[in-house]
């Protein structure tokens, strides 16, 4: 039997196959104490062992070395995880291993990594269909096998299962996992072997898939300080103060980035985009002072003075999900959230965003006004992160009921569709 | 199906020695064990024989009360309803969409591994799975998929002729190329 350290960072699901497959053939693995990610790895005596400086690295009790995840699987795998005595199923097992890295790793990283902040995002990338290619590749051949090669779990599974744990915990949400119910039973098998639960704890299925937030991604860049190419390196130990804070994050990849991807994250900023729209009578900036000096018995009939129904339009937004409200303070932070993305249209923008009702039992809508016609938010890739969870209707600037909903939402009074009560109310000025 | 073949299928599956199976004069199986130990009736046989076993099946079904509990639930739904409902036209239809619906998000009957419970259920079901069309198989993909991967092991089909289930990948591909 087998006993050797295992050198990794925590969480790493490279790692776990080695893992999993120990706790399968009984080998004895020992984590490596204080591993530092971008530091262990790259000190001399590690480098001496294992050239290129990767996690997971494997040395065994009489100092061999092995390093790539699926060769240490492998190396700590019984007879059974390697696919048994029939040549055939041992290649199938190769087959699903090879399959897992060059087919759901680059697609599942494309789609995840931006979102954990640790990629930038790629314009115009169908991230999302290339997974469901796989997936639906995976849901297919699980409908009449219950494992991917042979009648046991073998490292096919373990390695296909660990290349997955991203997708699964971060954007796989049930309404898009729905369409992949073979896969799912055979993630949920998995997942719930006794050697499986051993090495993965408390894992969850993901609930709400992840948003692109650029902040993290900026917040990534200052810690491992990838976009200041132009700043000679520091001292080296500073360098790596900065990157032990965020050992989850710093997996391989972004050690990976060169210097066109540290380009690309720099883009210069965004003009405005409603520079292109006629600027019309309507000023912003006077009515938001009028608006927040005065009571609203003046500031709203000023509004409808002032209001240049050629060049602005009014309109109405409902949230599409009320029914997942939970705590006010959290809808609160929702709405808060969602005016801090949408910090650049300030300008030449105006809503008053409310939340009705009580825990449990509230909903969200807004009255908007900003430049132009059309739905503003397709104007900048920077707007479009939260618009789609709501329904939007544009309102006619000159009817009685718009005069009345606008009075409502500005001055923060009354209820909604549903008769909840106002509870609270954000103004985005 | 509980007769005296079932019990001694699956007592080889777990790699036990039976001892002696018989009906009594009630006609309820019972097994005269070791030290002339006498047990009578389908689940307790089953029990006493999981107790017994160091196979993985039998380990996995006494591995919490919980799954115990739950195994033996399943044990009593095959004797009392999967085998005579399964012998009925009617019944036996709804019985198939019922396990197939059930194998839609679940890899075995109880947890997630193999345990009694799915062999009780296997040996049930196992003449109306092989009186199936390939057509009607297709119909319970699910299903077909659980009973393939039973059969696949040596010490479930013990030597008895294999059920094919590979029609079910040509009308998969078949139906396919007509979209």
């Amino acid at each position: 039997m087998s006993t050797g350290t295992l050198y990794t960072y925590p969480e790493n699901f490279r790692a776990y196959k080695a893992l999993i497959a120990a706790q399968y053939s009984g080998a004895k693995v020992k984590v490596a104490d204080n591993f530092k990610f971008g530091e262990s790895n790259k000190s001399e005596e590690f480098l001496k062992k294992f050239p290129g400086g990767k996690v997971p690295a494997y040395e065994t009790a009489d100092g061999k070395c092995l390093t790539e995840s699926n060769a240490i699987a492998y190396f700590l795998a019984n007879e059974q995880l390697r696919g048994g005595k029939c040549p055939l199923v041992q290649a199938q097992v190769q087959q699903w291993i090879s399959f897992a890295d060059n087919e759901i790793l680059p697609a599942s990283c494309a789609w995840v990594f931006p979102l954990l902040g640790i990629m930038p995002q790629q314009k115009n990338a169908n991230v999302k269909q290339d997974v469901e290619v796989v997936l639906q590749q995976l849901n297919k051949k699980l409908l009449d096998a219950t494992y991917l090669a042979g009648e046991r779990i073998t490292l096919a599974d373990i390695v296909v299962f660990c290349t997955l744990l991203h997708l699964y915990e971060h954007v796989l949400d049930s309404s898009v996992r729905s369409a992949y119910g073979n896969l799912n039973r055979w993630f949920v098998t998995i997942l719930n072997q006794p050697q499986v639960k051993a090495v993965i704890k408390d894992f969850k299925l993901c609930e709400k898939a992840l948003v692109f937030d650029p902040k993290k991604y900026a917040e990534f860049l200052a810690k491992t300080g990838g976009a200041k190419p132009q700043q000679a390196p520091k001292s080296k130990d500073e360098k790596k103060a900065k990157k032990e804070p965020a050992p989850k994050k710093a997996a391989p990849e972004p050690e990976e980035l060169d210097a066109a991807d540290a380009a690309l994250a720099m883009e210069p900023k965004s003009k405005d985009p409603f520079d292109a729209m006629p600027k019309g009578t309507f000023n912003f900036d006077d009515f938001k002072r009028v608006y927040s000096n005065e009571e609203e018995a003046k500031s709203i009939p000023y509004f409808f003075e002032k209001f240049d129904a050629e060049n602005y339009s009014i309109w109405f937004g409902e949230y599409k999900y009320n029914e997942e409200l939970t705590k006010t303070f959290m809808s609160c932070n929702l709405i808060g959230g969602m005016f801090q993305r949408l910090d650049k249209m300030r300008k030449q923008a105006f809503a008053s965003v409310c939340l009705f009702g009580e825990d449990n039992n509230s909903s969200i809508s807004g009255v908007w006004v900003w430049r132009g016609h059309d739905l503003a938010f397709t104007l900048s890739p920077d707007w479009q992160i939260d618009y789609e969870v709501y329904d939007w209707k544009k309102l006619d600037a000159k009817s009685e009921e718009t005069k009345k909903l606008v009075t409502q939402y500005f001055s923060w009074l009354g209820t909604d569709k549903a008769g909840r009560k106002f509870k609270e109310g954000k103004i985005f000025k | 199906m509980c007769d005296v073949v079932t019990v001694q299928k699956i007592a080889n599956c777990l790699g036990i020695d039976p001892g002696k199976i018989e009906l009594n004069d009630e006609q309820v199986v019972t097994r005269t064990g070791a030290a002339n130990k006498t047990v009578a009736g389908f689940a307790t046989i089953l029990e006493s024989l999981a107790r017994e076993s160091k196979s993985e099946t039998a380990q996995n079904s006494i591995v919490s009360r919980e799954v115990q509990a739950q195994v033996y639930q399943w044990i009593e739904f095959a004797v009392l309803y999967v085998a005579p409902g399964s012998k009925d036209k009617y019944v036996s239809k709804q019985l198939l969409a019922d396990f197939n619906k059930m194998f839609l998000s679940k890899s075995y009957l109880v947890g997630h591994f193999i345990t009694l419970a799915d062999l009780a259920v296997y040996y049930a079901i196992s003449e109306l799975v092989k009186s199936l069309s390939p057509v009607d198989k297709e119909n319970y993909l699910n299903l077909s998929r659980w009973f393939d991967h039973l059969q696949q092991r040596p010490e479930i089909h013990q030597g008895e002729p294999m059920l094919n289930f590979t029609t079910i990948y040509l009308h998969n591909w078949a139906t396919g190329t007509h979209i």
